[in-house]
C-alpha cells in the first residue's frame, strides 16, 4: 500500500467491469454443469429416459435445471417476452408492477412531506411520535403486507391500489426522516436572510425549507425505491392478483418452473435498478441548481 | 417550537398536570373497554367513539405537557404514553364497531393467542431469527468484510466488482428468493443463504468507503514512521472503517430478519415466522398473524439495540 498523489482523474471503470462479467460468464458453464449434474444423476439412476447417456450431457436438458442452461434460458426469455405486452408476458408485468411501485412512492412523498412538517414544527410531536416511528423500522413492516391486502380488500379496495398503499407504507419512513433532516438543513444565516426580507412562515417554508428538502428527498427515495418495490411485489403475492412480477413469480414457484423463475428474477433485479435510475434522472431534473455530484 | 411555547401560555395547565391528564385518559379509555366487555356489541357506535376521541384529546394535551423541558422523562414518556394510548383507543373502537377478529383482532385477544401460542411461536422465532437471520447476518458480514479487504488491496477488483455491489443492492430480494429456495432446498439453509446476500451488499459498499476513508495526512505520518502494511492497517485504516462498518450492520440487522421473513413467504419445511404468518393469514387466524408479528418486532428492536450498543462500546474503545 504505496501512497500515491490522488489522480486528478479516475480511470473508467468500464474495462475492469467487463472483465468481471467475462470472468462470470466463463465460469457460469462449469457452474451450471457441476449445480445440474446431480439432478441429472439421480433422474437417471431412477431410470427416467431423458434422452441422453450420461449426468453431465444431460445437465444442459433438464426439465427443471438449478442453474438454466444458455439455450434454455433463451428459450426461456422469448417464450415470456414475447410478445412484450401479453397479460403473460414478463415485460407487461414488470410495468405493471413499477407502476404500482411509483404510486407508493408518491403517496409515500406527500405522506412523507405532511409528517416532516409536523416533526419540524412541533417539538412534543416529534418526541410522541418518532421513537415509535423509529421502532416500527425495525419490525418486519412486510409482514403486515398480506394483512393489509386482506383488510384493504374486505372494505372495496382493490386492483392497483392495494399494493400501492402497501408500497407507500414500507416507503414513507425513510422520506419522512429525510424530509425532516431536509427542512432543517438551510443555515442560520439563510433563515436571517428570510427574515430581513420579512418573509411570512409560509413564505420561508415555501421559497426555502422545501428546496433545501429536494436533495435529501431524493436520497431517501432512492433508499425507498426497493423497499417499495419489495412491498409491492409481496403485494401482489399475497392478494388475489391478476398481473405484476409477484404472481408471476407465485405461479411459477408453485409450478416449480425454474426457467421462468430465472428470467423473472432478472426482471425484477432490472426493474430495481430502473427505478432506482428514474429517481436519479428525476433529482439531476428537479435540483438544476446543484453542482453535479 | 414557536407553537409549543404558544401553546403553554394559551393552556390554563401547567406542565405539572402532564402526567395526570394521561393517566386520566388511560383510565378513561381502559373504562371504556371493560363498559364494552359485558355486552355482545352497543346499538349505536358513535358515541363511544366520541368518548374515545375526547380521552385521546385528553391524553394529547397531557402528551404535550409532559414533552416540555429537557428532562429524561420529558425525552422518554411522550413516545410510550402515545403508543399505550394508541393500543387502549384501539381495544376500545373494535369493541364499539364489533369488528370481527378475522378482521381485525383487539389488543386484548392478540395478547391471549400470543400467550396460548407461546411454544409454537418461540419455535417459529428460533428458526426465523437464529437460523435465518443471525447465522446470514454473521455469514453476509464476514463475506462482505473478506471482499472489501480484497477490492480495497486490489484497485483492479475494486473497479471491476463495486459498481456491480452498488447495482445489486437496488435489487429487489423476493426476486431472487424462490430461486435461492428451488436451488438449496426447502430447509432452513436457503433463507440463510438469502439472507447472507442481501447482509453482503451494503457491507461490502460501507466497508470500502471506510477503509478509503482514512486521512491522507494520516497515512503520510505512518508513512514516514516506516510502518508495515500490516501495521497502518491495524492503526490508520482499520480504526476509521469501523464506523462505516457499522452503519452497514446496523441497516442491515434490521434488513437480516425482514427478508428472512419475505424469503419463508416462498417455500418453507413449516417452521419460521414467515411461514407462520402466510398461513395463519389465509386461515383468518389474524389474532396469530398480529401475535408472530409482536414476536418479530420485539427480536427485531432487540437486535437492533443491540448492533447500537455493540457500536458505541467498540467505537468507544477505539
Amino acid at each position: 500500500m504505496t501512497i500515491l498523489p490522488r489522480a486528478p482523474r479516475r480511470p473508467s471503470n468500464l474495462l475492469p467491469m467487463l472483465g468481471v462479467a467475462l470472468a462470470a460468464l466463463l465460469l457460469y458453464w462449469p457452474l451450471m454443469l457441476w449445480a445440474n449434474s446431480g439432478q441429472a444423476a439421480r433422474s437417471l439412476a431412477s431410470g427416467a429416459d431423458l434422452g441422453c447417456k450420461t449426468a453431465l450431457a444431460c445437465a444442459t436438458q433438464l426439465r427443471n435445471p438449478v442453474i438454466p442452461a444458455p439455450g434454455q434460458f433463451a428459450t426461456g426469455f422469448t417464450s415470456l417476452s414475447v410478445p412484450p405486452l401479453a397479460p403473460t408476458s414478463a415485460p407487461y408485468n414488470a410495468l405493471v408492477t413499477g407502476g404500482e411501485t411509483l404510486l407508493g412512492l408518491a403517496l409515500a412523498s406527500v405522506l412523507g412531506l405532511v409528517l416532516a412538517t409536523l416533526l419540524v414544527r412541533s417539538r412534543s410531536f416529534e418526541r410522541a411520535t418518532l421513537p415509535c416511528l423509529v421502532a416500527s423500522q425495525t419490525v418486519p413492516i412486510v409482514a403486515l403486507a398480506p394483512m393489509l391486502a386482506v383488510l384493504l380488500g374486505q372494505y372495496g379496495v382493490q386492483g392497483f391500489l392495494p399494493k400501492a398503499i402497501i408500497a407507500a407504507y414500507i416507503a414513507f419512513f425513510p422520506i419522512a426522516i429525510g424530509m425532516a433532516q431536509g427542512l432543517r438543513s438551510p443555515d442560520p444565516l439563510q433563515l436571517d436572510l428570510m427574515r430581513t426580507y420579512r418573509a411570512s412562515p409560509a413564505q420561508v417554508f415555501g421559497l426555502l425549507q422545501v428546496p433545501a428538502s429536494l436533495p435529501y428527498l431524493f436520497t431517501s427515495l432512492k433508499v425507498a425505491a426497493t423497499a417499495a418495490l419489495v412491498g409491492s411485489i409481496v403485494a401482489e403475492i399475497s392478494t388475489i392478483s391478476f398481473s405484476g412480477l409477484g404472481k408471476m413469480l407465485a405461479e411459477n414457484s408453485r409450478a416449480s418452473d425454474t426457467v421462468a423463475l430465472w428470467v423473472i428474477m432478472i426482471y425484477g433485479a432490472a426493474l430495481g435498478i430502473v427505478l432506482v435510475a428514474l429517481i436519479g434522472g428525476l433529482e439531476r431534473l428537479v435540483t438544476r441548481w446543484r453542482p453535479p455530484a | 417550537m414557536t407553537q409549543d411555547s404558544m401553546q403553554t401560555a394559551v393552556l390554563p395547565v401547567r406542565s405539572g398536570f402532564g402526567l395526570p391528564l394521561l393517566l386520566l385518559s388511560a383510565a378513561g379509555l381502559l373504562g371504556l373497554s371493560a363498559l364494552l366487555a359485558g355486552q355482545t356489541a352497543p346499538a349505536v357506535a358513535w358515541p363511544w367513539l366520541l368518548g374515545v376521541l375526547a380521552l385521546l384529546l385528553v391524553g394529547a394535551v397531557g402528551i404535550r405537557q409532559s414533552a416540555q423541558g429537557e428532562s429524561r422523562t420529558a425525552r422518554i414518556l411522550p413516545a410510550a404514553a402515545n403508543l399505550i394510548l394508541a393500543v387502549l383507543a384501539a381495544e376500545a373502537v373494535l369493541r364499539a364497531y364489533a369488528v370481527p377478529t378475522g378482521l381485525i383482532p383487539t389488543p386484548s385477544k392478540v395478547a391471549q393467542s400470543l400467550w396460548a401460542a407461546r411454544t409454537v411461536l418461540l419455535q417459529d422465532a428460533y428458526y426465523t431469527f437464529v437460523l435465518e437471520a443471525l447465522l446470514g447476518f454473521v455469514v453476509g458480514t464476514l463475506a462482505g468484510l473478506g471482499l472489501a479487504l480484497l477490492a480495497v488491496r486490489f484497485r483492479i477488483l475494486e473497479r471491476g466488482v463495486l459498481p456491480y455491489a452498488a447495482l445489486l443492492s437496488s435489487v429487489p430480494i423476493v426476486a431472487l428468493a424462490p430461486v435461492v429456495i428451488k436451488a438449496a432446498g426447502l430447509g432452513w439453509p436457503s433463507k440463510t443463504i438469502i439472507v447472507a446476500i442481501t447482509v453482503l451488499f451494503p457491507v461490502v459498499i460501507n466497508a470500502v468507503r471506510g477503509l478509503q476513508s482514512a486521512q491522507p495526512m494520516h497515512l503520510d505520518l505512518m508513512h514516514s514512521y516506516a510502518a508495515s502494511p500490516a501495521q497502518i492497517f491495524r492503526e490508520v485504516r482499520w480504526p476509521s472503517a469501523l464506523p462505516f462498518i457499522f452503519t452497514a450492520l446496523r441497516v442491515s440487522s434490521t434488513l437480516a430478519l425482514i427478508n428472512a421473513i419475505v424469503a419463508e413467504f416462498f417455500g418453507t419445511e413449516g417452521h419460521g415466522l414467515g411461514f407462520r404468518i402466510q398461513i395463519e393469514v389465509g386461515r383468518f387466524g389474524l389474532d396469530i398473524v398480529w401475535a408472530a408479528i409482536v414476536v418479530a418486532s420485539v427480536i427485531g428492536i432487540s437486535f437492533y439495540l443491540l448492533i447500537s450498543a455493540l457500536e458505541r462500546f467498540v467505537l468507544r474503545r477505539n
